[in-house]
């Protein structure tokens, strides 16, 4: 696991970049964290890391955001839902065959996600407004043999 | 009788324009040879309108409007269904909904095998239907199911008779038939998709009989059914 410090908007969107660089098509991110922590702002870093173009909104009232880049991105917010048949009736399940998938909220869908995903949790600390710590982690079989990367990206990241 | 059909329960994007006498014209994009990001938000309106314009007929000549309704590819169907409905009400003109799986299966009546179709469902699952050829076409003899392949090997073994297995979901899972052996024939890349020229005489035969429906009435077929809450535990925090 790596855990990171943030000390504003630009550090924390430059830390989804990062992770960004890790990424394949097929790939899915878990973003954890209150209303607020900066799961959006997260998902702005990353979708630059993957040559997004367009400006990142919060897809709470879409559900769904799609954006080309190097990679195509889905950005997806279950925080308006309610039953798991909603994420059955948005094709959940072919986001993931052509897209690399970012969740936010996605710990109250864990029992339908895939076992291989990057788990990113988001907190807000006591020091000061824009702080934030970042915990990040690769869970399944297919991050095993890929975290090592992950993490040297993110050491390197911190040293920078 | 001008009839416009269409079926995106899988990566294929099929349309047809065809009278009481058969096809007046066909597009088929996409499908199993095709790796790429589906692109049936972006190829079916195009389609629908080129099909016409080859016919030298305006869509306002239509008839009624056939739609496959899967079980199949969410983002097919809904892109498929939507399209169908929206050009169904705003021409005033009845729909014609029809089973995708049924639409596989119904080009293989001549055989004296079973006839299973199957469609690719994702998470390592398909969705089949079992038919019997009769004079005339086929008749389904089970549910429309959603389950494993191994699911699926089994309801065959079960029934003790030789099979023709179609559909995208038996050219993903080819290998889970081999316990099946010689019991077993997969019907290969040529009936992967759901038939378009099924589409137009099961659609023209309803349109007959006036078996049709009004736009509202028509639902995509989900058999992936969950009635599980999402786990909140920190909302609203």
């Amino acid at each position: 696991m790596s855990g990171l410090t943030t000390r504003d908007a630009r550090e924390t969107e430059a830390v989804g970049e990062a992770v960004a660089g890790q990424l394949r098509v097929g790939d899915l991110v878990v973003l954890t964290g209150d209303l607020g922590a900066g799961k959006t702002t997260f998902v702005k870093g990353l979708a630059r890391g993957l040559g997004v173009k367009e400006a990142v909104t919060s897809p709470t009232f879409t559900i769904v955001q799609h954006y080309a880049g190097r990679l195509p991105l889905a950005h997806v917010d279950v925080y308006r839902l309610e039953r798991i048949q909603e994420l059955h009736d948005l094709g959940f399940e072919e986001l993931l065959e052509h897209n690399v998938v970012v969740v936010e909220w996605g710990e109250a869908i864990a029992r339908v996600l895939p076992p291989d995903r990057v788990q990113v949790r988001l907190a807000m600390t006591d020091a000061g407004d824009d702080e934030r710590k970042i915990e990040i982690v690769g869970v399944g079989p297919a991050w095993s043999t890929r975290a090592a990367g992950l993490h040297e990206a993110l050491a390197a990241l911190r040293s920078a | 009788m001008l009839l416009l059909g269409i079926d995106t329960a899988t990566r294929r994007v099929g349309v047809i324009v065809a009278n009481e006498r058969g096809l007046l014209a066909r597009v088929e994009l996409g499908g199993t040879a095709d790796a790429g990001p589906p692109r049936h938000a972006e190829t079916l309106a195009p389609a629908i309108a080129w099909c016409c314009e080859q016919c030298g007929i305006h869509p306002s000549q239509l008839s009624a409007v056939a739609v496959g309704i899967g079980p199949g590819m969410f983002t097919g169907l809904r892109v498929g269904v939507t399209t169908a409905k929206l050009l169904a009400q705003s021409l005033r003109i009845p729909m014609i909904p029809l089973p995708s799986l049924d639409l596989l299966a119904y080009p293989l009546r001549y055989t004296h095998r079973l006839v299973v179709a199957t469609i690719d469902a994702r998470r390592n699952e398909l969705y089949w239907a079992i038919y019997r050829p009769v004079p005339g076409g086929v008749q389904r003899v089970s549910d429309y199911e959603l389950g494993s392949p191994d699911d699926l090997v089994a309801e065959i073994q079960a029934r003790g008779e030789d099979a023709l297995v179609c559909g995208d979901g038996a050219l993903r899972f080819d290998s889970a038939f081999a316990p099946l052996g010689r019991r077993v024939e997969l019907s290969g890349p040529a009936h992967a998709s759901p038939s378009l020229t099924a589409l137009a005489d099961l659609a023209l035969a309803r349109y007959e009989r006036e078996h049709f429906c009004t736009p509202d009435e028509v639902l995509p077929m989900y058999l992936r059914r969950s009635d599980a809450e999402l786990e909140w535990d920190r909302k609203g925090a």
